[in-house]
This record gives structure tokens, sequence and C-alpha cells, in this order.
């Protein structure tokens, strides 16, 4: 697997000897890609598909819902439940371990939410969500309403006891979003605006002192959409020509170059080493020196 | 008669393209803001009436208070419900997306005829961007099919650069703007006999837009037609030719009427008011003109 080196520090995440291994040949734009450490099986979607798909070593895949009603980013809980940011779905919902399905919001002030696109939790439980409008606009990817009635993109957050508030309305196209590996900042980048902002997250849950982390620049297909963060604080963006690694302190140390697409990417294997990116075409794996912040 | 534009809103600055009559407001597609506005004659005020219509041009209605809209920005057709919600009824075309939905009307049997050029710089963002454009640039149209689902068809072989559209009266004739404004293209106002078997019959040609040494004659826009089956049509501009007119055809081709617009680049034309008596004028930077009692009424099948 190709990469651009820009500073210092990426040698600990990339090696020549980095391989990008096919895991799904067929995404149908693929998105959602996250590991169930409980099963050992990692699960994402095809959007186009219409379908909730998992992948288990030297298993093979299956379906696990379908229609998945385009559903986007998706993540585990605390208890193990995959909980997932439904995009043309027009809401956020889990699946219980019964494999029910149960939305746990849907509108926000009254108001239909736009397009919930990438969703993470937090280790009390809360999730946060954004919800840029994506979905109403994309031709073979949309739901029943296609009308848009908030007039912000949001970040919420849904409280452990189920109440939903908005904790930022300033932003244009609120896409991914991660927690730093202590939880004490909450990063969001702008796929309009191409860049990321950084939250202090406070005690209640809210979030204050937005400010610029990171611009991300270049020329080549590709922008601001998933977003991840390592063990060691540095912060994984798509964006130009594949994934951009950006230190905690917001330089950039370079990118993983992939021949693809890249829409999301999640971190799995038992020891976390592993990437999988999900593109347009292709989902792929690949071992990083560094590994990835757990998922629940 | 010469006529009397009446300006009652604008000029934006961007252009203004769709129109629609519902009943006691006009409809008008602010395209660039994404929003559809409504000109409320009796009040003599604008308010908006959908916003986030995402490049949403062509407008009409259809039955049950259904407004149809080219939404360019998304490549489909969309149906904006009465209830506030909007649907998607189809978007593939022989099993590929279609591409920028321009100019459309709704015929009595609440077929959607469109026209659809390849305008994929105004797509919004990557969604819409992920699929090629048709290798055509045609006629389609969307109907219901036996079990009440949508399918599209194209309808045209024969056109490269369609603008407006509209369907006489009697139902029998389908109407087309072909206009390629550039140097060698071809800018006819068509005819083509809608068939009892609901395709499309060999076109004949009901005017031929020129050019000469001073350049290119615009070709048409927007189209709509009167009772009478008499087809208006916006046309030319300023740069070269006869300037921006509005024409009235008659359905063989005689130019009956026409009438310098007082603004460069008409877009479109759709009647209103009582009786729909008076004719509604946009252009590209934005004018919403009216012209009171032109002495002909409005042909629509809804509302």
């Amino acid at each position: 697997m190709e990469f651009d080196m820009a500073a210092p520090g990426f040698e600990k995440i990339v090696s020549g000897e980095m391989k990008l291994e096919i895991i799904a040949p067929d995404a149908q734009v693929s998105e959602g890609p996250v590991w169930n450490k409980r099963t050992g099986e990692f699960y994402w979607v095809s959007i186009i598909g219409n379908t909730l798909w998992k992948w288990k070593p030297g298993v093979g895949r299956e379906v696990v819902m379908r229609p998945s009603y385009k559903a986007d980013g998706m993540t585990f809980d605390r208890q193990g439940r995959l909980v997932v940011a439904g995009w043309a779905w027009r809401r956020v919902w889990r699946m219980e371990l019964d494999g029910t399905i149960k939305t746990l919001c849907s509108h926000y002030d009254g108001e239909k939410l736009n397009t919930p696109n990438d969703i993470v939790v937090k280790s009390d439980g809360s999730i946060y969500f954004t919800d840029p409008p994506g979905a109403l606009n994309s031709v073979e990817m949309h739901g029943e309403d296609v009308q848009r009635y908030l007039d912000y993109c949001g970040v919420f957050r849904i409280s452990p006891e189920g109440r939903t508030t908005l904790v930022i309305k300033d932003m244009v196209y609120p896409n991914g979003l991660a927690f730093s590996p202590d939880e004490s900042l909450l990063y969001v980048n702008d796929t309009r605006e191409f860049l990321i902002r950084v939250f202090d997250v406070r005690a209640d849950g809210s979030l204050a002192h937005g400010r610029l982390f990171h611009k991300i620049t270049g020329t080549d297909e590709g922008m601001p959409d998933g977003l991840k963060v390592d063990s060691e604080g540095n912060v994984y963006c798509t964006g130009p020509g594949g994934i951009h690694v950006i230190s905690p302190s917001g330089a950039w140390l370079g990118r993983l170059k992939v021949p693809a697409h890249v829409n999301n990417m999640g971190w799995g294997d038992d020891d976390w080493r592993s990437l999988f990116i999900a593109c347009d075409t292709a989902v792929f794996r690949v071992r990083l020196g560094i590994p990835g912040t757990p998922t629940w | 008669m010469a006529w009397t534009f009446e300006l009652v809103h604008g000029p934006l600055g961007r252009p203004i393209g769709g129109l629609a009559w519902d009943g006691s407001g006009m409809l008008f597609s602010d395209i660039d803001n994404s929003v559809i506005l409504r000109w409320d004659p009796r009040a003599y005020s604008v308010a908006p009436a959908r916003k986030y219509t995402n490049r949403t041009n062509g407008i009409a209605f259809g039955a049950n208070g259904v407004l149809y809209g080219c939404q360019s920005g998304s490549r489909r057709i969309v149906r904006f419900m009465p209830d506030g919600s909007a649907t998607v009824p189809a978007t593939r075309v022989a099993g590929k997306v279609h591409n920028n939905p321009y100019f459309l009307t709704v015929d009595r049997h609440e077929r959607v005829w469109f026209s659809d050029p390849n305008h994929s710089a105004l797509a919004v963002g990557p969604g819409p961007q992920r699929f090629p454009p048709l290798g055509h640039q045609s006629v389609l149209r969307l109907a219901r099919g036996p079990r009440t689902d949508w399918h599209l068809e194209r309808m045209t072989f024969d056109t490269s650069a369609p603008a407006g559209v509209a369907v006489s009266p009697d139902q029998k004739t389908l109407y087309v703007a072909e206009s390629n404004n550039q140097r060698g293209g071809v800018r006819e106002l068509r005819a083509y006999p809608i068939e009892d078997d609901g395709t499309l019959g060999a076109h004949i040609v009901l005017h031929t837009f020129g050019s000469d040494r001073r350049g290119i004659h615009r070709g048409a826009e927007g189209l709509c037609v009167d009772t009478e089956g008499n087809i208006i049509a916006c046309a030319g501009w300023q740069r070269s030719g006869p300037g921006p007119l509005v024409y009235v055809f008659s359905p063989a081709g005689a130019v009956l009427e026409t009438h310098a617009v007082p603004a460069d680049l008409p877009l479109n034309c759709a009647f209103g008011d009582d009786r729909l008596g008076s004719l509604y004028v946009t252009t590209a930077a934005g004018h919403l003109f009216r012209i009171q009692s032109i002495g002909r009424n409005g042909y629509m099948p809804y509302p």
C-alpha cells in the first residue's frame, strides 16, 4: 500500500510491507465499518446494496439485515448492541441483542432529523451523532421523505436516559466524529469546510471551546467523511487521495493512499491494529503500527 | 396589442426557472437558492413556499395538490406533497440514473414529461455524481405502472439539448424546445405526435431559430399552451438576432405574435390569475414579469 510521509512520527504507523487486503469486492458504497470484539466479526453496510453485512476472518461474510434502510455510520455500545446512524431512514436506531430494532431518536424539537450520518458511543453510554442532509440529495440512496426540515446540520447527544440534546449547531456539514482516547476531546470533521474541529467535552456531556484542529488539503479526489482516532491520539480523516493522519497537536503526519473513494474506516481484529477501510467499490483491510481506539 | 410587462418581483440577480399556478398564487423556482417562492397577486407579496429544494427548476401540479419538480441538484423528479414532505417516484431509465431534469409538464393522465439535459456541474455534492451521465439528452416520461409503482421511459431519440416541454390541450401532441445555442447547433420548436400506444411519432418543426454574422439567435426555453392549442415560448437574447421575445405560435407553427421582453434571456412562461388570463414570464437575471389580460387563457390540466 502506498503512502505519503509528511512529518516524523508517521513511520510508527506505516511501513513498506503494508498490504491492502480486499475484504468485500463489490461494496456498492460501503460505510459504517466497525469491529464486534465479542464475536470477532467485522460489520459494515452497503448503502446502495441496502444491506448490513458481517464478515468473520477465515469464515466469510453473511447478511445481518436487508434492507438496512440505507444505514450509514455504526458502532457498538457497552452492552454489545449495534448503534446505527440510520441516514436515509432519518433516525438513530439500535439493534437489540435479540435482533429487534429500536428507534432512539428520529425528531428534534418536533422536526424530523436530516439524515444521521456517523455515530460514536462514550464510556458513560451516551451517544453522539452528526446530522448533515446528505441522503436527502443523493439519488439512489434516498428514503421515503426527502424533504429537509431542520435549518441547521447539528451534532446531537443522546443521554444514557435517552434524552436528545443539540450539542453543536454552527457547523456547515458535520460528518465523521470520534473522541480522543481519554474522552476529554471530541473531533468532528466538516465535509463542506474541509476541516476538523475539536471540542472540550464537559462532565455533563455538553461541548465547549470549539476550535479549528486541522484543515484538510489536497487536490486529489476525496473529502472529509469518516474520522477515527488511534490509541495514541492520532486522528485519521478521509480526504483527498485517501486517509489523512494528523498528530494530536494538529500536524499533518501523512496519508494512506487508497485506490478508491474512501467513505469511512474503523479499527478491528483482536489487537485493534487493523484498519478496515470502507470505499465506494470495496472494503479493504490494512495492518498498522499503532492500535486504534477500541470500540465497545 | 402591445403587452405591458409588469415587474412583480426581482430581479434577483440569479435565474428564476420553474413556474406553476396553484389556483390563487404563482409558484416560482429560485434555483440557485434552492427555494420555491410564491407570489400572491392579492397581497402583492412574495413568501417562501418550499425550502431546501436542491436546485429544483421546472415545476408543475399533478392531481391532489402534488407539485412535481425537476430536482436538478439530485438528478431526479420529486413529488412535493401537500403535507410538506417530498417523495421520489423513480430515478432510473433503462437501469441508469438519468441526467439533470430541467423543465417538465404534467399531462391529463398524470404522466410527467421532462427534459433531461446533462448539466452535471449543477448536481450538488458527491452523491449524485457517483453515477455517470446518460449517453443521451432526451425527453423522459415518468408514469405509474400497472401496480401503481412509478417507472421512467425515454421518449425522444433525436434530441441533444431539450429545454421546454408542453402537451397540447387534446393530449395528442408534445411540444419540445430543442435549443443548442452553440454555432451549428439545432434550435427548433418541435411537435411530436403522441401515439395511441404512448410512444412519440416523428416530429415536425414548427419554428427554426437561426444565426447570422452577428451570431446565434437563441432558441426557445420555457413553453406553455393556451386553451386553443397555441404555444407560447420564451426565446432570444440581446446579443444577436431579434432580441429577447415571447412568441405565440399556432399549432401549425405560424408566428401569431411576438412581444419584446424588457430584460435579457427570458427563461420561462406560464399562465396565472383569474381564468388563467395573465401570462407570467421569468428571466435568467431573476425577473418575474406579469402581463395581464393577454387575450388568451392558459391550458393546464391541474390544479
